[in-house]
């Protein structure tokens, strides 16, 4: 389709160019058969790295024998038991804390995005370097600085501001709709912020002419960014309901069983029962049927393409004083919650030596990281290990988007499906997925051996990201019109000139941070390195969670603070890079002027 | 034209797969040929290992031999999660880690060798630990429920079990979760042994709950709940509470009787090849050397290194408590490790939650 019209748009090309003009219907021909081909590899990569680990993993809940992980060729034994006891508690406490997490995560990305691209904020610049912070840290980070500070004995309790009222309340399903909700944000910002990129000044103005007051304005652009709000709400949801690191934290503390929790606990007894964890996983990936048929019905037949090259730029909107100092207050408290708590609880923890007895500060955790051999040599292997998947990823997040941007086709629907249901599914179960799916016994017959190798450790880094990649690309990816490649092509431009003459400029900025993302994801990834890394050469977070788990707590938290900065100096040279190296047209996209 | 294009971009496709499966021939190339040698070359071992001073003993071993190791440092939970997803293909060749009850299982399943022994003299720790078809060989012993308090907050701790029940305790004891944190199945498996069965043992700890027993997933976060002030008892390995007391001097770690081993252990892939094997045999011996006794004492000395010898003419660093007096108990790992998933998942229904 897509292809068809391309080609009735370059039909009627210049005058003066006959031979060319001579030569378009093979072109055109031979286009469809590389959009074709190209189509084909994508699918065929999906499924080799995607979906054949999550369906080996997930098929062992009716076929444990498959894998020597039972006798059974066909049972539904482990189906039914999700639906009992504590298993069928998780998984309920999953979904309906997910489901708020989701909504406010939206309800506090959604005005801090707006605030950061088309106001006056004070400050506004650092709003997205903090997003990026927020992002890097793991989720086990805030949960044990919020658990430090509110806790029986605790922070707050020691400096007289005890409040058993707090206590309850953030060690509770609460505080777990909280800490996930924090984590939704950027997601929220990252997806809303790429379409107010898209969203040019054009459409407002329409709506203030035709006598449109403000809140009428706000509500013909509602809709037009529908599919960067939808897609914030589905990964939203996806993310919390595959979250471990407050699982393990805080909700087990606060006696709330999770799914994933759950599902972790079986794979972590002995001997680890995969066909039950699997059995969890089927309702993980069911769950997320949730928020894409909402998201389906909502988008249903609309078109959101109008980013074009006649995109205008933004008036960035005077705040009034009240109004800077009540949005000022909103945005600090946000960063107090997501950043301030868990800095102060990570940061303390590396400063006590006595796993927290004391006030006694001390730079002992430090200097055991930098004596002791061996601790910078995982931290430079996940920068390396975060450069290369970010690259991949976002190039395949990009080509994911654009399927799921065009016309919804089965093939579409099921590659939204496939995407968010991956998305849902803990690390762990690719981990598990791809021992299974990628050691077979055959494969070493043929001298391949790719487990405990760093190609499949990065190939397994790759297919974790690229679902949540492809859903923040999507929202930028959706407004995009073919004429911004069309106009490139009718001025001579070959197809990869073209794309990145007309359509690189509008994405860039998204790309970056959807780069970016992919990049803090990988750095401090554990379940998949966990089980994949290669002998010998650990990743900087098995390296902190030995310390963590063990005798060293001060040791690995002290490695946290310094891998974060690391991970954020990163972040900045990117940035920074980005800023200075971009041509200024392509940072004008999305860019807004004074109002 | 069309054709030919997509024939040429199939080329392009094929010539792609072509130097990815070179590639990749290249990165198990090396792997493949040195199993064909059989076992006169050198090959790689591969351990796995969750021991604080793996780093230095495999350093110190390749310095001593000549053989090459590759290391896969990780907690005891994935490390048998991946043997256990990769039994029908294993890439290991030796698993150290602490309890026995994980070894027993792994030698029902056949996947130790058996019939191994290192030719050293083992005490009676050492001894007591060495299972009848010698399918892994102790390295040391830490003990499971070893009882940590400060001594300015509690100055009349508990002297036997059955008083940590009582309502003076209550919602002052912590212990780790079984599933999370590998010694302590052997923990419960040892209180259920010690107070004479399954049914009795979950009464204990159902009474243990409602006194509001504090869990936590690991050894760190429970002392952290004790040196914060959260609970005033923690039941945990033996090595994590001589250590957090060597950093905290209010600490003190005393041992209720009885008190139960958890030995550390090595055993070898039974699908290794014969050279590997070979190399895991002469690793094990190496541990338990004079040599390979001072590496694993000064490898990790607040962490893992404070743990009892098993061979003779080896002393115990001075930081631990001496087991005179003290009835330190063993339990059959055979008999308690095949019940330990159905345990953990009672314990996880019923105290956890």
């Amino acid at each position: 389709m897509t292809d068809q019209t391309d080609f009735a748009v370059r039909a009627p090309a210049s005058p003066g160019r006959g031979q060319r003009r001579l030569a378009w219907p093979a072109t055109a021909g031979s286009r469809l058969a590389s959009a074709r081909l190209g189509k084909t590899v994508f699918w065929l990569l999906l499924s080799f790295f995607i979906l054949a680990p999550c369906a080996s993993f997930l098929a062992l809940a009716v076929a444990p024998r498959l894998f020597s992980q039972g006798a059974q060729w066909f049972t539904l034994s482990y189906l039914r038991q999700t639906f009992t006891g504590v298993t069928a508690l998780a998984i309920t406490n999953s979904l309906w804390v997910s489901c708020a997490a989701a909504a406010f995560g939206l309800a506090v990305g959604f005005p801090v995005a707006w605030l950061a691209a088309r106001t006056s904020l004070p400050g506004r610049r650092l709003v997205a370097g903090g997003m990026w912070l927020v992002l890097l840290l793991p989720s086990w980070l805030p949960a044990l600085g919020w658990q430090r500070l509110v806790q029986p004995d605790g922070v707050l309790y020691r400096i007289g501001l005890s409040s058993p009222f707090i206590t309850h309340l953030i060690m509770g399903p609460f505080g777990v709709v909280l800490l996930l909700g924090l984590r939704s944000v950027p997601f929220t910002f990252l997806a809303v912020t790429a379409g107010l990129a898209g969203l040019g000044q054009e459409f407002e103005d329409a709506a203030r002419v035709h006598g449109a007051g403000r809140l009428a304005a706000l509500r013909l652009i509602m809709p037009i960014l529908a599919p960067a709000i939808w897609s914030a709400l589905a990964i939203n949801f996806a993310e919390s309901v595959s979250d471990f690191g407050v699982a393990a934290t805080l909700a087990y503390s606060s006696n709330f069983p999770l799914g994933t929790y759950q599902l972790y606990a079986a794979i972590n007894n002995f001997p680890p029962s995969f066909p039950a964890a699997a059995a969890m996983g089927w309702l993980l990936v069911a769950a997320v049927a949730l928020p894409l048929a909402l998201q389906a019905r909502a988008l249903r037949g609309r078109s959101y393409e109008v980013l074009s090259g006649r995109s205008r730029q933004v008036v960035r909107r005077q705040l009034t004083r009240p109004g800077t100092v009540v949005a000022v207050a909103g945005v600090g408290l946000f960063y107090l919650c997501a950043l301030g708590v868990p800095g102060f609880g990570a940061v303390s923890g590396s400063l006590l030596g006595d796993l927290g007895g004391s006030f006694s500060l001390t730079l002992a955790n430090y200097r055991a990281v930098f004596h002791e051999g061996g601790q910078f040599g995982p931290l430079a292997r996940s920068l390396g290990y975060g450069t290369i998947t970010a690259t991949i990823t976002v190039i395949g997040g990009f080509v994911a988007a654009r399927f799921l941007a065009q016309r919804k086709t089965k093939a579409t629907r099921l590659l939204d499906f496939m995407l968010l249901a991956a998305v849902a599914l803990p690390s762990v179960v690719f981990g598990a997925g791809y021992i299974f799916a990628y050691n077979l016994p055959i494969m070493s017959t043929l001298g391949i051996n790719l487990y405990q190798t760093v190609l499949l450790l990065v190939i397994a880094y790759v297919a974790a990201s690229l679902p949540t990649n492809a859903r923040v690309l999507v929202g930028a990816v959706s407004q995009l019109q073919p004429s911004l490649k069309d106009a490139a092509r009718a001025h001579g431009a070959g197809e990869l000139a073209a794309w990145a003459r007309g359509v690189l400029p509008a994405v860039s900025r998204p790309i970056v941070m959807a780069w970016l993302l992919t990049f803090c994801g990988t750095f401090l990834e554990l379940p998949l390195s966990q089980l994949l890394y290669a002998p010998n050469d650990p990743p900087a977070s098995v390296s902190i969670n030995d310390n963590l788990s063990t005798y060293h707590f001060g040791v690995g938290m002290a490695q946290s603070v310094l891998a974060v900065g690391i991970a954020l100096a990163a972040v900045a040279v990117v940035l920074g890079g980005y800023r200075l190296l971009a041509p200024e047209g392509w940072r004008r996209i999305g860019g807004t002027v004074r109002g | 034209m069309i054709w030919t294009k997509t024939h040429k971009n199939l080329r392009v496709v094929a010539a792609l797969a072509g130097l990815g499966a070179l590639a990749l021939a290249g990165c198990t190339s090396s792997a493949a040929s040195d199993q064909a040698s059989g076992a006169k070359a050198k090959v790689p071992l591969v351990v796995y290992s969750a021991q604080g001073y793996d780093k230095a003993m495999v350093a110190a071993f390749t310095k001593a031999t000549g053989i090459p190791v590759k290391l896969d440092d990780n907690s005891t939970g994935p490390l048998l999660t991946q043997i256990e997803a990769s039994k029908n293909n294993p890439n290991w060749g030796l698993l150290w880690v602490d309890g026995s009850t994980a070894f027993a299982g792994l030698d029902q399943q056949g996947l130790l060798v058996k019939g191994y022994e290192p030719s050293v003299s083992f005490n009676s720790l050492g001894a007591k630990n060495i299972p009848p078809d010698k399918s892994y060989v102790p390295t040391g012993v830490t003990l499971a429920g070893a009882m940590v308090y400060d001594r300015t907050k509690v100055t009349a701790p508990p002297t036997s079990w059955a008083q940590i029940t009582g309502s003076q305790w209550k919602g002052a004891i912590g212990t780790n979760d079984p599933t999370q944190s590998g010694p302590t199945y052997p923990f419960i498996a040892g209180m259920m042994n010690y107070l004479g069965g399954v049914s009795a043992g979950e009464k204990f700890f159902t009474r243990l709950k409602a006194n509001g027993l504090v869990i936590n997933p690991t050894n760190g976060p429970t002392l952290q709940a004790l040196t914060t002030g959260q609970i005033k008892l923690a039941f945990v390995q033996s090595s994590a509470g001589v250590g957090a007391a060597l950093g905290d001097k209010k600490l003190v770690v005393k041992y209720l009787d009885p008190v139960t081993m958890l030995p550390s252990c090595i055993g070898i892939d039974a699908k290794a090849p014969a050279a590997e094997q070979a190399e895991a045999k002469k690793f094990a011996a190496f541990v338990l050397s004079a040599q390979g006794q001072k590496v694993m004492q000064s490898g990790d000395p607040t962490g893992d290194s404070l743990y009892y010898p098993v061979v003779d003419g080896i002393a115990p660093l001075p930081a631990l408590p001496p087991l005179t007096g003290v009835q330190v108990q063993f339990i059959d790992p055979y008999k308690w490790g095949s019940q330990e998933a159905a345990l953990n998942t009672w314990f996880v229904s019923n105290v956890i939650h």
